[in-house]
């Protein structure tokens, strides 16, 4: 077992312990704060799927010529696209505390069970 | 010159207008204008591809980005469906932002930023390859979306866009998980590699595609996992709305079609499924739904649900899926819209409030025209997209018949709450109802995209096969007569009938020598001008009426027309538009106009699936000659137009429309809706049972049972008229009567059935024209159509009396009228075709119309005058000259009845080449018996005039009496009242045979109506409004998507 | 057959049948008061309230319908007769009746009974409009064997024309439609009781309740046509029975016997039993004429 499938494994968990969070929670906060666990182990699946074992980081160095790169580097793709998904995770985490701060306003509570409800 | 425009411009006009925006945040009205130029950039971009690709000249344009081709760099692509959805995309947006530019200015620069950064996002959606660029224009749409939520600050867009955001979310991860599979399998991201790549065809790739796929469905909110993006809709702007529905859906729907070819595995099956249980699940869902914006949230996910399914069988639509998703598409995304920004101006947000769009009658118009369109009526595209995916789904190798039928079902279900909900904007009162937000600034936005719905309708008219121009042009005429509705009616009137006799100058030549067209024809477009001629009576604008009768009449000379089973269809329902119109003029017809609009729709999608069946069994030729010899599910096919037909001849079982639409009419219209438009029924009987003929072995049954369907009719009709207190329910129950009598001549499928059927229709036209014109003359004259408030009316109208007289004894039967010869038929036909006991019903249906016919002539004319009525005159001049018009042809036909029945006799012998009458001048001999109409009314007559001549030689002194000088204990009764014996005029009657009227086919549908609304109501209940629960559905969706769907892999 | 001839034939018919109409009329009624144990009138009555009738001079009208009612009625009953082929093998007593077979003769009973429906539905008298809908309302039942019974007979001889219907049964008593086809000839005795305007269909005339129904106002001349016609048109529709179920005839000495004791038998049972309300009598028709009647188009159709 190398340390790619642990990484993908702990994503994976960190993902369910997320979802867990999500719908047991009952207060805003604590559901933003399992949404960003989801996320994390999302970024985290993410960089496990680019890892090659024995492989260096993709930064072309001294050490590191730009020719052998190809076979020498992990993937270099996942990194980059993960970079992007944690810059979408911020914004969405901080919208949703941005959220949060007018819920509390509105309603006067957090817990979700307890704001105004459209039904059927 | 497209060159010009290339697609990368709408990233970049949106991220530097975007950040234009936030440097002149304070400058209200520059932003505005920046913002508007951005949308309108975008606008333009699109529009130039589409119209290049249009021409035919576009070419599909690929934009790198980074220098690099793809794999190595991510490309947007523009071909012709990107052209099309960016232009509705680009289209919606700018409208919304119009429309929104009150809120938006309010809010202020950065609320704009978001708006232009949202339509980008969806733009961007439609155009990326890149399956990571599409997650990231993904998440910039649902941020944007409930950025503009958190904007809006109201309590519940703040509550339900916290849950919609967790939602979109947990759907990324979903989307971002599968994407990395993805990437892991085939080390592409490029969407058109991994279409290529083999190494998707392994299980890890097939479950990378249904984790992306299962993301995008999501995405697409489907039933049950939903609740979410309910909730959005009914808390958004209306004009927000309209851009998510619009454009969000269609962004997301294309996105889902790019992804849907990776990988070997398809996944149609499971798009499919997933479609059709949300199409119908919504529809059902939203029949008991009373909030008009979330009613409108319900039904997008429905059209969404449809398109699905249009998405999940591209294999069996072929090189048509594209036109058919994309008239679906069309239609929805700018329907949809008109509604949601009507739905902002709206202040009641209940389905009775829209009442309030009665003060202004363009968005009364633009309602009526959204709601048509989604149901799919002709000329819009979405008419011609439901043709074709109904022939496609019954049409492949292999039929997916219960498919079809439950699209038409959901589709059916649809029309049920839209047009409801359309009907209570068009009657219930608005006098309480609070005023509408609508400045003119807000009406641009609704009245362009209705006037780019006509400009689509029109252009996807001609790219479809089968179907011929021409029948454009009296739309076009319509469209005319629309425009100048604000001229007085008597204009209009003028107009209408130049254009109508035009019309049948010019189709004259063409049917000259077709004697069964001729007839049918004759009814329609004669009628036409006699109806309109009586029109001239009302003084006054007459708003809408003009547009719809000719509507109606368009459609049914389309009927005449129609080449192909298409072309038909399309007569068929366009004269259902116009009807529907027409019959809810009336001030209580909102439940009957709708039910009649109800079982007409019920009715043409069983004509649709029936004409799926004959076209498939045909390979897909839509000539009206494919009806002939149906080699799929004959019996079926056949049953089932027939039964759609038989909804407009308003038969037993499926009539209880009828009375209450044409009871409430006014008098015209009256005579439009049942003199000529319920012959519509007829000819379309005709058609069909042409086609079907009776050799083979089931039609043996459909016959009886139309049979009996006929004589049913005829018999309870003619029972319930004689209850009826209303003289045009009373009129309205003996259509139901008279068309029995057809149903049941047809069904008899020989030389003398057609004979008298034909005769009935040519009849029934001629005296019910008649009695709908006197009836419904007086009824408008004296304000009620109640008899018992009637009486003594000969002293008043006596034209209208003798017209009335003649028209009754013609209807009875009674020598020596017209109606004689098809009693006499009737005999022969029992007789010599051994129909004995449905003959023998008909028969006593004929003579129980005496009691409805003097009941009716006696409570209205004879009888006492009541006291207010003492001053009334005769009804108008222009329904007296139709009267007498009609009233001549009787006349003449009764004297020589040959005229009529011996050329349709000639006619018949070439389908029923059976002996018949033989006729020797007006002398007509069967092998049975023998009549001769001329000499029994010289003989009739002679008696007549010897007795009156030699009853006036005896007389002595008349003395005329006063209408109080009666017999009467004595005593002389004072009020006429009292002695006007009218109001339950059979009671004796009832008691004895009332069992057979007692409305048992009402309960029963009554009932049918009842567990659906039951069924909607329960399944509705999922809907807790907790955002938690929301968010489980979610969860659960793709746990049991995902164990159904991998299932399949071992 | 030259015009002169046919009218001159014509009138004799009328004649000849008008008479015998009146006096049936009176022999009638004089019967009714014999078993009411009363003397009762002159058989010869009906000729003097004719007379009487006629030579009124005052005449009260409500309106031109008013007026034109009995006249109606009249045309009816004179038509009927000329349509109906009498004497079986005599062109001249066949007076008109080339111009329709039997469904004309079935639909134009109704003619006279609409005009004077309309006629006196015009003089405003509420009675009269009772009367109406109460004849109405029991006619529509009363066909239901008629109809049956007729439709039966024309099965039966794949014909409608009356004259070869009589034609058929000449051979010989047992060649009777009455016999050849026994239920159909019982459904239409049934169904002869409930047109011939006696107990205990009679309600429509119902002198105790609504004066006399439909021609309550009409009096003087008027009264002298009702009564004229009422000589006229119940032997004429016996004549129509005596036709299609009773070999008809090929002289007035055979007609006339067997039309008279015909129509005795509306006069027996009227005399015997009590009048039905109108729901009843309805109720009746529905019961075992309507199945002797179906019965007979069954035998008729399957046998």
């Amino acid at each position: 077992m190398n340390i790619g499938s642990i990484a993908m494994g702990a994503g994976f968990l960190l993902v369910l312990i997320g979802l867990w969070g999500i719908l047991t929670r009952t207060h805003i906060i604590q559901i933003i704060v399992s949404f960003s666990v989801v996320d994390t182990g999302v970024h985290l699946i993410m960089v496990a799927a680019g890892y090659m074992h024995q492989r260096t980081a993709p930064i072309i160095s001294e050490g590191l010529a730009a020719s052998d790169a190809p076979s020498l580097v992990v993937d270099p793709l996942p990194q980059a696209l993960v970079l992007t998904a944690i810059v979408i995770g911020l914004g969405v985490t901080a919208l949703m505390l941005a959220f949060a701060l007018r819920i509390h306003e509105k309603n006067d509570t957090l817990e979700i069970k307890n704001i105004e409800r459209l039904r059927w | 010159m497209v060159a010009m425009f290339n697609p990368i411009y709408f990233v970049v006009a949106g991220l530097a207008a975007a950040f234009l925006l936030t440097l002149f945040h304070n400058r209200e009205r520059l932003s505005y204008f920046i913002m508007i130029i951005a949308l309108s950039l975008m606008m333009l971009i699109s529009l130039a591809h589409l119209a290049s690709f249009l021409a035919g000249t576009g070419e599909i344009v690929q934009v790198f980005t980074a220098g690099f081709a793809p794999p190595f760099s991510i490309n947007f692509q523009m071909g012709p469906p990107e052209a099309l959805l960016t232009a509705i995309v680009s289209l919606v947006g700018l409208l919304s932002g119009i429309y929104l530019s009150e809120q938006l200015r309010k809010t202020g620069a950065y609320a704009q930023a978001v708006y232009i950064v949202l339509v980008m996002g969806m733009n961007a959606m439609i155009l990326t390859r890149d399956l990571f660029n599409l997650f990231v224009f993904l998440e910039i749409v649902s941020i944007a979306t409930v950025g503009i939520l958190f904007l809006s600050r109201s309590r519940t867009s703040v509550n339900t866009g916290f849950t919609y955001m967790v939602a979109s979310g947990l759907i990324s991860v979903v989307l971002l998980i599968g994407i990395v599979f993805a990437y892991m399998n085939a080390g592409s991201l490029n969407i058109d590699t991994l279409s290529e790549s083999l190494v998707m065809a392994g299980r890890g790739g097939s479950i990378a595609v249904l984790l992306i796929t299962l993301a995008f469905l999501l995405e697409l909110k489907p039933f049950p996992a939903n609740g979410w993006g309910i909730d959005l809709y009914t808390s958004a702007p209306g004009a927000l709305s309209a851009l998510i529905s619009a454009g969000g859906m269609s962004a997301t729907y294309y996105a889902l079609a790019k992804v849907l070819p990776v990988g070997q595995w398809s996944h149609d099956s499971l798009v499919a499924a997933v479609g059709g249980i949300t199409f119908i699940a919504s529809q059902i869902i939203a029949l008991k739904q009373d909030d008009s914006r979330r009613l409108l949230g319900y039904s997008s996910i429905g059209q969404i649900g449809l398109l699905l399914v249009v998405l999940g069988f591209s294999e069996a639509l072929g090189d048509r899926r594209d036109f058919i998703a994309a008239g679906l598409l069309i239609t929805h995304a700018l329907s949809k819209s008109i509604l949601f920004y009507i739905s902002d101006m709206v202040q009641d947000d209940s389905l009775r409030g829209w009442a309030a769009l009665r003060r202004k009658p363009v968005l009364l118009v633009l309602f009526g025209v959204a709601a048509f369109a989604l149901i799919g009526f002709p000329p819009f595209p979405s008419f011609f997209a439901k043709w074709d995916l109904i022939l496609l789904l019954n049409g492949g190798t292999e039929g997916y018949y219960l498919l079809s039928a439950m699209v038409l079902a959901g589709s059916l279900i649809e029309a049920v709450y839209l047009f409801r909900w359309f009907s209570y904007a068009l009657k219930l009162p608005h006098e309480d109802l609070p005023e509408l937000a609508s400045p003119t600034s807000r009406l641009i936005a609704p009245v362009t995209a209705a006037l780019v719905l006509a400009g689509a309708s029109w252009y996807v008219s001609t790219l479809v096969s089968g179907f011929s121009q021409s029948f454009l042009i009296p739309v076009a005429f319509i469209l005319l007569v629309a425009v100048i509705d604000r001229l007085p009616a008597w204009s209009k009137n003028v107009i209408s009938i130049a254009g109508v006799s035009l019309y049948i100058a010019d189709l004259y030549p063409r049917i000259a020598g077709d004697l069964m067209t001729m007839i049918f024809a004759g009814i329609f477009l004669v009628g036409a001008v006699l109806t309109l001629l009586s029109g001239f009576y009302y003084k006054g604008r007459r708003a809408g009426f003009y547009p719809m009768a000719l509507t109606m009449f368009a459609g049914l000379a389309a009927l005449i027309e129609a080449a192909t089973i298409l072309e038909f269809f399309w007569g068929w329902e366009l004269m259902a538009i116009g009807s529907y119109f027409l019959l809810i003029r009336g001030k209580k017809s909102m439940p009957h106009g709708l039910s009649y609009l109800l079982f007409s729709i019920g009715g043409s999608y069983s004509i649709l699936y029936g004409f799926s069946l004959a076209a498939a069994g045909a390979g897909g030729v839509i000539a009206m000659s494919s009806l002939v010899g149906i080699s799929v599910m004959p019996a079926l096919a056949y049953s089932l137009m027939l039964l759609g037909f038989l909804t407009k001849t308003a038969s037993i079982g499926v009539h209880i429309w009828l009375p209450g639409a044409h009871g409430e009419a006014v008098a015209d219209i009256h005579f439009m809706a049942s003199a000529i438009l319920l012959k519509a029924g007829v000819f379309g009987l005709i058609t069909v049972l042409l086609a079907m003929g009776s050799e083979a072995g089931y039609t043996r049954w459909i016959l009886l049972a139309l049979g009996w369907i006929g004589v049913l009719s005829a018999l309870l009709g003619n029972i319930s008229a004689a209850f009826q207190e209303s003289a045009k329910r009373l009129l309205a129950w003996s259509s139901i009567g008279q068309l029995g009598y057809i149903v049941w001549g047809l069904a008899s499928m020989s030389h003398l059935g057609w004979l008298i059927a034909l005769g009935y229709s040519v009849t029934h036209f001629l005296y019910k024209g008649i009695l709908f014109l006197a009836i419904g003359g007086i009824a408008l004259k004296i304000g009620t159509p109640y008899m018992y408030k009637m009486g003594g009316l000969i002293k008043r109208m006596p034209y209208s009396f003798f017209a009335v007289l003649i028209a009754i004894i013609t209807l009875s039967g009674v020598p020596p009228l017209v109606g004689f010869s098809a009693k006499w038929i009737t005999y022969n036909l029992i007789i010599s075709e051994q129909l004995y006991y449905q003959g023998f019903v008909i028969l006593i249906a004929g003579i129980i119309a005496f009691l409805y016919l003097f009941r009716m002539i006696y409570t209205v004319f004879l009888g006492q005058l009541k006291d207010n009525l003492r001053s009334v005159g005769e009804i108008s001049i222009w329904f007296r000259i139709p009267m007498y018009l009609l009233l001549i042809v009787i006349l003449v036909l009764s004297f020589l009845p040959n005229t009529l029945l011996r050329p349709i006799g000639d006619m018949l012998s070439g389908i029923f080449p059976e002996e018949a009458i033989v006729w020797t001048g007006s002398r007509g001999v069967t092998s049975l018996g023998y009549f001769d109409g001329a000499m029994i009314m010289y003989v009739i007559v002679g008696i007549f005039v010897i007795l009156t001549i030699l009853f006036l030689l005896l007389r002595k002194q008349t003395q005329k009496v006063k209408q109080f000088n009666i017999f009467y204990s004595g005593e002389a009764p004072s009020r006429p009242e009292l002695s006007h014996f009218s109001y339950n005029f059979f009671a004796h009657y009832r008691k004895a045979v009332g069992a057979l009227a007692l409305p048992l086919v009402t309960g029963f549908w009554d009932r049918v109506t009842e567990i659906i609304h039951a069924v909607s109501d329960f399944i509705r209940r999922i809907y807790t409004g907790n955002g938690q629960t929301y968010l489980f559905h979610i969860v659960l969706y793709v746990v049991v998507v995902f164990l159904v769907q991998s299932g399949g892999y071992r | 057959m030259s015009w002169t001839l046919r009218i001159l034939y014509a009138l004799l018919t009328l004649f000849i049948v008008m008479n015998v109409g009146l006096l049936l009329n009176g022999v009638t009624r004089k019967i009714y008061a014999r078993v009411n144990r009363r003397v009762g009138i002159r058989f010869y009555q009906p000729y003097i309230d004719l007379v009487k009738n006629y030579s009124l001079t005052n005449l009260v009208t409500h309106g031109v319908m008013f007026y034109l009612g009995p006249i109606f009625r009249l045309t009816s009953g004179v038509g009927l007769i000329l349509f109906i082929p009498l004497i079986y093998g005599s062109q001249g007593f066949s007076n008109f009746s080339f111009s329709g077979d039997a469904v004309l003769i079935l639909y134009f009973l109704f003619f006279g009974t609409l005009g004077m429906a309309l006629g006196s539905g015009e003089s405003g008298q509420p009675h009269s409009a009772i009367g109406v809908a109460r004849g109405l309302a029991q006619v529509t039942a009363a066909e239901i064997p008629l109809v049956l019974s007729f439709l039966s007979v024309f099965i039966q001889y794949q014909s409608l024309s009356i004259t070869e219907i009589v034609g058929a049964q000449q051979s010989g008593i047992l060649q009777w439609t009455f016999f050849t086809n026994p239920l159909a000839g019982v459904t239409a005795l049934l169904a002869f009781l409930g047109s011939m305007m006696r107990s205990p269909f009679d309600v429509v005339l119902a002198p105790q309740e609504i004066p006399i129904g439909p021609p309550t106002e009409y009096h003087g001349a008027f009264l002298g046509v009702l009564q004229t016609n009422r000589a006229i048109f119940p032997v004429a529709k016996t004549i129509l029975y005596v036709n299609l179920f009773f070999g008809g005839a090929a002289s007035w000495p055979a007609l006339i016997p067997k039309a008279f004791l015909l129509y005795m038998w509306s006069v027996v049972v009227g005399t015997v039993f009590p009048r039905y309300r109108v729901d009843q009598s309805i109720r009746w028709f529905l019961k075992v004429p309507l199945a002797l009647g179906l019965l007979s188009i069954v035998c008729i159709h399957f046998c």
